[in-house]
């Protein structure tokens, strides 16, 4: 067997709404390795979190995947029956969500909500499970674990509310995590240190992430090959340094520029006019040709393809022709 | 001084968070405060960028609100042009009211989304009757339109017609229409992506350039911060932690807060920088720990600081309030 964890292939996801059908995730393909990070980036509306929610089977009607496949350790998942896909979900795939208030039960202590969904993944009694939940608090980094346990939700700060929520992923020691946004509610002082644990554990436990964020920094700190999302379509796919130090697409390109940097000196970002085309009138062609300097007659005709160019897999006319030419 | 623009002196803000009355007396609970910004000075000079950065509960928020009078003060003075804002009123006040305005964090939430783009915009206009006539009016938020980078005809869409960033456009041009000298921008990008972020920031120093405008802008993020400001204040728990030129704090930051900030960034230049994670969260501004609020987090702490409140040192390079850091 390969190394490959998940296959994505062609992944669509389409909305059917009153005017017409949205395709949210435009036949987004990637691979991940065991023990692997891979950061998926992308503004509001790119379709980040349809991909995510997609890979675990939680796309809610009128949703729905249209078409590609979803392979996990060489399994086919995309067209489970739900019932088969709970098991999945939880035992070999854990969700790291961006608001940890909202994805606890404030009724529930924490050691309940931990034990139960160690219960239901684990054959082992109540005092093991108990046992493992303070060991799991622990190595999140809780103070106190075995004090806290019993603690409600709203008694832990954002962060360690966070920390919960990822001891919460790790119950049933899955092998591919899926962190959608995980330190966007929380201040900047300990948004590193959620990065840092979120690290560690995958490390530890030998997990692959999918790390959901639209901030560059998190990606830069955590990830290990990074996917740009345009419009619900991949438009470069590489590791992480080549892709934030050499970025081939335009767009990759002016998204880099455009955020500010402490060593940076000067006075104007390099900003990308316009915004995001909403899903309901993206144009025919390459998604971003209205916004690129770049763009040339075919951009606006047709979808580029995405093509090797050094480690990276870029979705972009000009380097076809570049490729062509040379 | 001649170029100070806002001075604010000892300004203090306390809410009262205590339960209702009824349920304090049962309970025998004592009433509790939250001292949410504590005793913060500062004067924001004649066409600068102050920024104010800090985590959240760190009370920039507060202050912001306090100096454009949408909040009233506990304690302290804030001085407008030479003009102490919590004195006048009536007449004298609105004159004043003219000369700052605010852009807030959320441009989902600051827009009546009842109204069209050119009521939104003329309504500063019309409060402080500065255009004469209707037309007059008209033609003034036309010409603001253009000034942020919309076109005129813009003026007769609703604003959920409008993407965030466009929308934050029409609130630049709703708090530049009484042309004031002050513009306090509440997180103005935070809510916005950062492709967007990127142009609403080229925008605000655009119009500093051209209208000579000054700000006090308010973010969590340093990196930002670091783009736009001339002086930057650092705030901790309701407290001024370090005052510094931009560059200056970057380059060579003295508070252990300010030091522990700057090296949680993430390293986008991938130079290999070691981020260092930093210890502990900001504690509950309901108790607040003794001394310098910041001895549990602070790897300098002595046990006099966890006895006596630092107050700020000033120096040629800024003011700091540590007893621990060094000058220079």
């Amino acid at each position: 067997m390969s190394d490959t964890l998940l296959g994505v292939k062609d992944l669509v996801v389409e909305f059917s709404t009153r005017r017409g059908i949205l395709t949210a995730v435009d036949k987004v393909s990637f691979d991940l390795e065991r023990g692997e990070v891979l950061g998926l980036v992308g503004e509001s509306g790119a379709g980040k979190s349809i991909t995510g929610s997609a890979i675990v089977g939680l796309i809610d009607p009128p949703g729905r995947i249209a078409a590609g496949t979803v392979h996990l350790a060489g399994q086919r998942i995309d067209n489970l029956p739900s019932e088969k896909m709970r098991r999945i979900r939880g035992d070999k795939i854990g969700m790291v969500f961006q608001d940890p208030l909202t994805s606890l039960n404030p009724l529930y202590t924490v050691a309940k909500q931990l034990v139960q969904t160690i219960l239901t993944h684990k054959d082992i009694s109540k005092k093991q499970a108990r046992d493992r939940a303070i060991e799991l608090l622990d190595k999140v980094g809780i103070p106190a674990a075995d004090l806290r346990i019993d603690d409600y939700p709203h008694q832990f700060s954002g962060g360690m509310r966070q920390r919960v929520v990822i001891a919460l992923a790790l119950c049933a020691d899955p092998e591919l995590i899926i962190a959608d946004e995980p330190t966007t509610a929380l201040d900047v002082s300990v948004q590193s240190q959620i990065v840092g644990v979120l690290k560690k554990m995958c490390s530890e436990h030998g997990a692959s992430v999918i790390l959901i964020t639209h901030d560059m920094g998190v990606i830069a700190e955590a990830a290990d090959r990074v996917a740009v999302l345009y419009s619900g379509r991949m438009a470069e796919i590489g590791p992480v340094r080549d892709v934030i130090k050499h970025p081939q697409h335009p767009y990759t390109k002016g998204l880099m520029g455009s955020i500010p940097t402490i060593t940076q000196e000067g006075d104007r970002l390099t900003q990308i006019p316009g915004s995001m085309p909403r899903l309901t009138d993206r144009p025919p062609g390459c998604a971003f040709a209205p916004r690129c300097e770049m763009a040339m007659d075919v951009c606006r005709q047709n979808h580029p393809e995405e093509k090797d160019v050094g480690t990276a897999r870029v979705a972009c006319h000009l380097m076809r022709k570049e490729g062509a030419v040379a | 001084m001649k170029d100070t623009l806002v001075n604010v002196e000892n300004l203090t803000r306390i809410f009262d968070v205590s339960k209702p009355w009824l349920n304090r007396v049962i309970e025998r609970e004592e009433k509790k405060l939250l001292l949410a910004v504590n005793g913060v000075s500062l004067e924001i000079r004649r066409g600068e960028t102050f920024a104010l950065v800090g985590e959240s509960g760190s009370g920039k928020s507060t202050i912001a609100k306090m100096i454009v009078g949408l909040l009233s003060a506990s304690q302290g003075k804030i001085d407008f042009d030479g003009i102490d804002l919590f004195q006048p009123g009536g007449a004298e006040m609105r004159a004043l009211r003219q000369r700052y305005q605010m852009i807030f964090q959320d441009p989902f939430a600051s827009l009546n989304p009842r109204w069209r783009v050119n009521k939104i915009i003329a309504e500063p206009l019309r409060k402080f009757d500065m255009e004469s006539s209707e037309s007059a009016r008209h033609k003034r938020v036309e010409e603001l339109l253009e000034l942020v980078g919309m076109s005129a005809k813009d003026g007769v869409k609703f604003p959920h017609e409008f993407s965030g960033g466009q929308r934050q456009r029409i609130a630049i041009a709703r708090a530049l229409s009484s042309n004031p000298e002050f513009i306090v921008c509440d997180e103005p990008t935070s809510a916005l992506d950062v492709s967007v972020q990127a142009q609403i920031l080229n925008l605000m120093r655009d119009l500093q350039d051209e209208l000579g405008l000054t700000y006090l802008f308010i973010s969590h993020d340093l990196s930002v911060v670091r783009h736009m400001a001339n002086r930057i204040g650092v705030l901790y728990l309701g407290r001024l932690v370090e005052v510094a030129d931009g560059k200056e704090l970057f380059r060579n930051p003295r508070h252990p807060y300010t030091k522990m900030l700057l090296n949680a960034i993430p390293d986008l230049d991938m130079t290999g920088r070691e981020v260092a994670r930093p210890d502990g969260e900001i504690p509950n501004p309901i108790n607040p720990p003794s001394g310098c609020t910041f001895h549990p987090r602070c790897p300098i702490a002595t046990e006099y600081c966890k006895r006596e409140i630092p107050s700020a040192r000033n120096s040629e390079a800024g003011s700091v309030a540590c007893f621990e850091a060094t000058g220079d």
